[in-house]
């Protein structure tokens, strides 16, 4: 227990210092705690070990756990464990596949845990009750509206902007105009694939000139149309856009749920320690990268700044405990949810509420930081 | 015994059968997915259909200023493109076809080219598309008509090659016929029935082709508004569309069943 004080107390102080030398301590602490809390996984109970299925896509914060399970902290098949699967004794089974087709799986009850934003997840959660356990990172221009041939937004007035409709590209466009002062009114927001959009602008289409949408695709389109141009992005919004783990409130019942909770916890917390260490940083960079739009490292090198990890489980908390995140940013995202028709306006979110629809739960974040075996 | 014949009202009460059972097990579906979770909206029960259908029908926009349902909207805008890229693609193919199956020379220059790209998906050349037609309305119907031009001229093509016998046509030029007269009234007359059962099987994937595109571009459409109802988790709507677009479907092959027999009785098959 001590030890991991020293270790908050660490991470603290040495915040204001140096982020890289942050880092490397957070890395040595870590390590440490690995070794304290490997000595009682005889507490994980014994028996055979549950299974609980992740579906998740490729996304910088999400591909995470393709390297996991590459790297063997987690297997992804069923019926095999990784190093972490042993530890806690459970059976991890991880599912990539794209996005929409995660939040079919998540919805249908075939996935116990998916991986999803804060804005998408209000559409399942009605009909599965969900818990947020933990934000694996936030976009920090990572969305953004990219222009070919419109320089101002006294330009863009009237013309058409194309992303996909009652998604998190139509949520920032809107956001961010209304916090620029403009009436969203004024720009009218077309749907289309952001694959497709990116596709139409590289190609010259006549008709897309202006595209609100996510990475690879932000990045790709301004690098391959001479003349594009980021009006503006997500920058304008951190903390706003949250890419999370979610899990279901039935599945979060189960036995065994919490060790699983935790292993994902571990995974994704590792694989950022060793993005943080300069011996594993580039190559674990560029591994995640082969799992998000076969990108090289200079490129994931900038996806990073536009995606923000939540790096350590103090950082996540940090955010599920913020008053503005509380009570500002969900309750709009909730009321643009339902003026879009997303949500029947019956969505309800908590914190460490838990008879709310969407949960968001600090106690497994707590559970890990104060290094407290979960049942 | 094999293919004898069953009485008329057997043939009917079993289609019913076959009816019955369908609905059946989707309620079994949907009440074991109901057992595991009461709220859900994967495989609704019949109730939550009512509700889907409310939605789809009620008058989007304000309600001082209401907009057409979603359901209207949807139907009008897939349903138009889909008319006009099957009549445009059946057009083209009907007119290649024939050109095809009457003239070697064009034949030979085409027939390989017509192949290849026959088996290329057209969804997945959308960036082809978005440079040639741009992403509208033209868009949608090129994208239908190409789908469904390049295999059915070569079905054409071939029932030409196949049914019309040459001896028919060298007759047809012993009694003084011209090529136009040969075009029309011996090879396309016999062919008709072909042309009517390609149809008929070319509305399947012109569908399919539809959808996809919709799901990736625009703002309307049933398979616009199949993605987004299925990303939010309300399979009431999309189920509801996937009937209509089923029965559509259906009523389109009776009609061109019903078309063949009226148009050209002297063909039993």
């Amino acid at each position: 227990m001590s030890l991991n004080n020293l270790k908050e107390k660490m991470n603290m102080r040495t915040l204001g210092i140096s982020v890289g030398l942050a880092m490397l301590l957070a890395v040595g602490c870590s390590g440490e705690k690995a070794k304290s809390t490997g000595g009682s996984s005889s507490s994980a109970a014994s028996g055979p070990a549950p299974k609980f299925t992740l579906a998740w896509s490729e996304y910088p914060s999400w591909s995470v756990f393709g390297v996991a399970d590459e790297l063997g902290l987690l297997d992804k098949d069923a019926g095999k464990q990784g190093e972490l699967e042993k530890k806690w004794n459970v059976d991890v089974v991880l599912k990539g596949v794209d996005y929409d087709t995660c939040i079919q799986l998540y919805g249908s009850g075939e996935a116990d845990a998916v991986c999803i934003t804060n804005m998408d997840i209000l559409g399942s959660a009605p009909s599965r009750n969900s818990v947020a356990i933990f934000p694996t990172s936030t976009s920090v221009g990572g969305d953004a509206c990219v222009t070919a041939g419109i320089d101002s937004l006294e330009a863009l007035k009237g013309k058409k902007t194309y992303g996909l409709a009652r998604s998190v590209s139509q949520y920032a466009f809107e956001r961010i105009l209304t916090a620029r002062k403009l009436n969203p009114q004024d720009y009218p927001f077309e749907s289309m694939d952001p694959q497709a959009a990116a596709t139409a602008v590289q190609s010259g289409s006549d008709t897309v000139k202006s595209i609100m949408v996510w990475n690879p695709f932000v990045m790709d389109t301004l690098k391959k149309v001479a003349g594009s141009k980021r009006l503006f992005d997500s920058a304008e919004i951190p903390e706003e856009i949250i890419d999370m783990v979610v899990m279901s409130k039935d599945s979060l019942s189960k036995d065994g749920s919490q060790r699983f909770a935790r292993c994902l916890m571990e995974a994704f917390y590792s694989i950022n320690q060793r993005m943080a260490d300069p011996k594993t940083g580039d190559e674990t960079l560029v591994a995640i990268g082969a799992k998000f739009s076969n990108l090289q490292l200079a490129d994931m090198k900038e996806v990073v700044t536009q995606t923000k990890f939540y790096k350590t489980p103090a950082e996540g908390l940090a955010l599920y405990r913020d008053g503005k995140f509380q009570k500002t940013t969900m309750p709009a995202v909730v009321e643009f949810c339902v003026s879009n028709k997303i949500v029947e306006g019956n969505a309800t979110v908590g914190f460490d509420k838990g008879d709310s629809q969407l949960n968001f739960n600090t106690a497994l974040l707590q559970g890990l930081v104060d290094g407290v075996d979960p049942k | 015994m094999i293919r004898r014949p069953i009485p008329h009202w057997l043939a009917i009460t079993l289609g019913v059968c076959g009816v019955v059972v369908m609905l059946l097990a989707y309620s079994f579906l949907s009440a074991r997915q109901t057992g595991k979770n009461e709220n859900q909206k994967v495989i609704p029960g019949w109730q939550t259909f009512k509700q889907g259908a409310s939605r789809l029908v009620r008058p989007q926009g304000r309600t001082d200023s209401p907009k057409p349902s979603m359901l209207v909207t949807d139907i009008k805008a897939t349903y138009w493109r889909l008319f006009l890229g099957v009549s445009v693609g059946v057009g083209l193919s009907i007119t290649m076809g024939v050109a095809m199956g009457a003239y070697r020379f064009i034949e030979s220059l085409l027939a390989p080219v017509m192949s290849f790209l026959a088996k290329i998906p057209p969804t997945a050349m959308l960036p082809i598309y978005f440079v040639l037609v741009g992403t509208d309305q033209k868009m949608f119907t090129a994208m239908v008509a190409l789908g469904v031009f390049f295999t059915m001229s070569q079905s054409i093509y071939q029932a030409i090659a196949g049914e019309v016998k040459t001896v028919a046509i060298d007759k047809a030029y012993t009694l003084g016929a011209s090529d136009a007269e040969i075009i029309y009234e011996v090879i396309w007359k016999q062919i008709l029935p072909s042309v009517l059962d390609n149809i008929r099987l070319q509305i399947g994937p012109a569908m399919i082709f539809l959808l996809a595109a919709e799901m990736l571009v625009g703002g309307e459409g049933m398979g616009f508004r199949i993605r987004m109802e299925s990303r939010v988790l309300d399979m009431s709507v999309v189920y509801i569309y996937l009937a209509i677009l089923g029965f559509t479907g259906l009523m389109a092959d009776y009609f061109l069943l019903w078309l063949r027999r009226k148009l050209c009785p002297w063909c039993i098959r």
